[in-house]
């Protein structure tokens, strides 16, 4: 059960159901990709084949057809925002939580564990219901600010922030600074590891989210990528592959780019482990 | 702000509760201010929807008639108790669920031990295994529909190879929609089980390892009685964690293209996608509403019986 460092004919095995996995993996992105590079009536005709000649006019389509760049304004607006203020609101609790000493504390961290434990259905209908009647349906802080601060994140945070020596923040209180300027001077910059995973998990939470601007941007002038997307598969289904194509690889590519420089933060932030 | 807050005498008892209130958020003002987001948004996005969502069960509520609001008791439970289609719905999240649950985590375990024999090239894979993780539903339900479709290149691989003998309109079928959908999830989160598990293997002892081999046990040996045992935290959590979010599933079945009940023959309706349904197209909110607790009742159940009945030593 160990790993060996000689390569024998099981590892060999073992490299081959490894490869032959990646290829699985990676087969239905390679498809997207080729498919992309392709004009209309070849995608329809023969979907599963390489392209015989490279165009680009599918991507030409996406900014011509599609308000490529609204779409791409309107997720970047809505996932710096909500990425921005969660980070900072939720580790300005982490602090709280973990460092100050405040009546009540124990109980609040408690209860807002327990609130993890229930399931996101229940407040589709009831938050739904509010947002419309506060007449914010259509308007992006409808999903802003619900999400301006989350218990996960807080959570995370302050795992992290346990780590950090009391000796460091009484010194700089004894100096006559104050918890503010504490957190931000201090903490703050020691936490950078979990500020990244804090930040990772809520941009990539927002941009990917589609159940939230389904619900409440109406107006195709507030779409965001995933729901301009869907909305333009819904649409006239079967026409406009090559926009189709070019649009989901626009989508993904810069997201998976991201990934690969960051992938062990990536997996530290969803999986909530750290790998050799 | 504190070391003077620290010496004023506490008020005097004639100003009873609110005084004494204002001189503990005064004593531990940045404490309560730090955690007020949390708290303030909390109350309203959270606990006042929650007690909103348990106040509509006992009305019909629609957005187009608002003033239509009218009690009708236990009536939304006991509709959401003998209506077949939430039945339907949950029959089919049980079914799609039992189907990905096992893949997901049986792929994960395989790819993770894999990879833990692996000494070169293992971030490599690692990292494209995980890649799915991170894309959005939306892309991946894109990419998986034409993948899956009558057209696409899987079908036809398996035609060729004479496994199917013709093309497959699974969409339209009875049976098929779920078990496909819980492919396509696998494809997206098998990831996440490997890493985790895979961050379970590097944390087992290897002398436990050598021991055994020094016992004589086999390969296979040491896996049951070794490697699963010891995976058991794991194994535990993702099982939890995967309860609560699939029986939830909506976004992927939408987003591959079926309406809101889940086509025809309601082939893929999962409970949420069917509360969605009397919320937004039939405007039911009550109803909806009452579908909502009903779920999070039948998780927090399941998830009670898993908390006692999974084998608990090392938990």
């Amino acid at each position: 059960m160990l790993p060996s460092k000689r390569l024998t004919w099981g590892s060999l095995g073992i490299y081959a159901l490894l490869f032959l996995g990646a290829v699985f993996l990676f087969y239905p992105f390679f498809y997207m990709l080729m498919n992309s590079v392709k004009p209309g009536p070849e995608i329809l005709n023969s979907p599963n084949s390489l392209p015989r000649q490279l165009t680009f006019s599918g991507y030409r389509g996406v900014f011509e057809e599609l308000n490529m760049v609204r779409l791409f304004r309107n997720s970047l607006i809505l996932a710096i925002s909500i990425t921005v203020l969660n980070t900072f609101l939720s580790s300005l609790a982490a602090y709280a939580i973990a460092k100050i000493p405040f009546p009540g504390r124990d109980k609040l961290f408690g209860f807002m564990l327990a609130t993890m434990m229930i399931p996101g259905v229940l407040f589709l209908i009831p938050t739904y219901v509010m947002i419309y009647n506060l007449g914010w349906v259509g308007k992006f802080h409808a999903l802003i600010i619900p999400s301006a601060v989350s218990v996960y994140n807080i959570f995370l945070v302050r795992q992290f922030m346990t780590g950090i020596p009391d000796e460091l923040l009484e010194a700089a209180r004894l100096d006559g600074a104050n918890e503010l300027l504490v957190f931000l001077r201090i903490v703050l910059p020691l936490c950078r590891p979990a500020l990244a995973t804090v930040a990772i998990l809520s941009f990539l939470g927002s941009w990917n989210d589609f159940l939230g601007p389904l619900l409440y941007l109406n107006r195709p002038e507030t779409w965001t990528v995933q729901l301009g997307l869907y909305q333009f598969k819904t649409s006239i289904p079967g026409e406009n592959l090559q926009e189709l194509w070019a649009a989901t690889t626009l989508i993904t590519v810069p997201l998976v780019l991201v990934y690969f420089f960051l992938q062990d933060q990536f997996m530290r932030a969803f999986a909530n482990v750290s790998l050799k | 702000m504190n070391e003077t807050a620290g010496k004023t005498y506490l008020p005097v008892a004639a100003h009873g509760r609110p005084a004494r209130l204002w001189e503990l958020i005064r004593r531990h003002f940045w404490g309560y201010l730090f955690v007020a987001p949390w708290v303030i948004l909390y109350t309203v996005f959270g606990l006042y929807p929650l007690l909103l969502s348990f106040y509509l069960t006992f009305f019909t509520y629609s957005f187009v008639q608002p003033e239509n609001f009218i009690f009708v008791g236990l009536g939304n439970w006991i509709g959401g108790l003998i209506d077949p289609l939430f039945w339907k719905s949950l029959f089919n999240i049980f079914y799609n669920q039992s189907i990905f649950i096992v893949l997901k985590n049986g792929l994960g375990l395989l790819a993770a031990l894999l990879l833990f024999k692996t000494v070169r090239f293992g971030k490599f894979f690692r990292t494209i295994y995980f890649m799915p993780v991170v894309v959005s539903i939306v892309v991946l339900m894109t990419i998986g529909d034409y993948i899956a479709s009558p057209n696409g290149p899987l079908q036809k691989m398996l035609l060729s190879t004479g496994i199917l003998d013709q093309a497959v309109f699974w969409k339209f079928n009875q049976w098929l929609p779920m078990p496909v959908l819980a492919i396509i999830n696998t494809w997206k989160w098998f990831g996440m089980s490997m890493v985790i598990l895979l961050a379970g293997l590097y944390s087992i002892d290897p002398q436990l390892y050598e021991a055994a081999s020094i016992d004589g046990a086999s390969g296979w040996e040491q896996f049951l009685n070794i490697t699963l045992p010891q995976l058991r935290p794991q194994l535990f959590f993702l099982f939890v964690v995967d309860v609560i979010n699939g029986l939830q599933m909506m976004t992927e079945v939408f987003t591959i293209g079926f309406d809101v009940y889940g086509g025809v023959y309601n082939q893929a309706i999962t409970p949420v996608l069917y509360l969605y349904a009397q919320a937004f197209d039939r405007s039911n909110m009550g109803y909806a509403s009452a579908l909502g607790l009903l779920l999070a009742l039948i998780i927090a159940l399941l998830t009670v019986a898993q908390f006692k009945f999974f084998p608990s030593e090392s938990r």
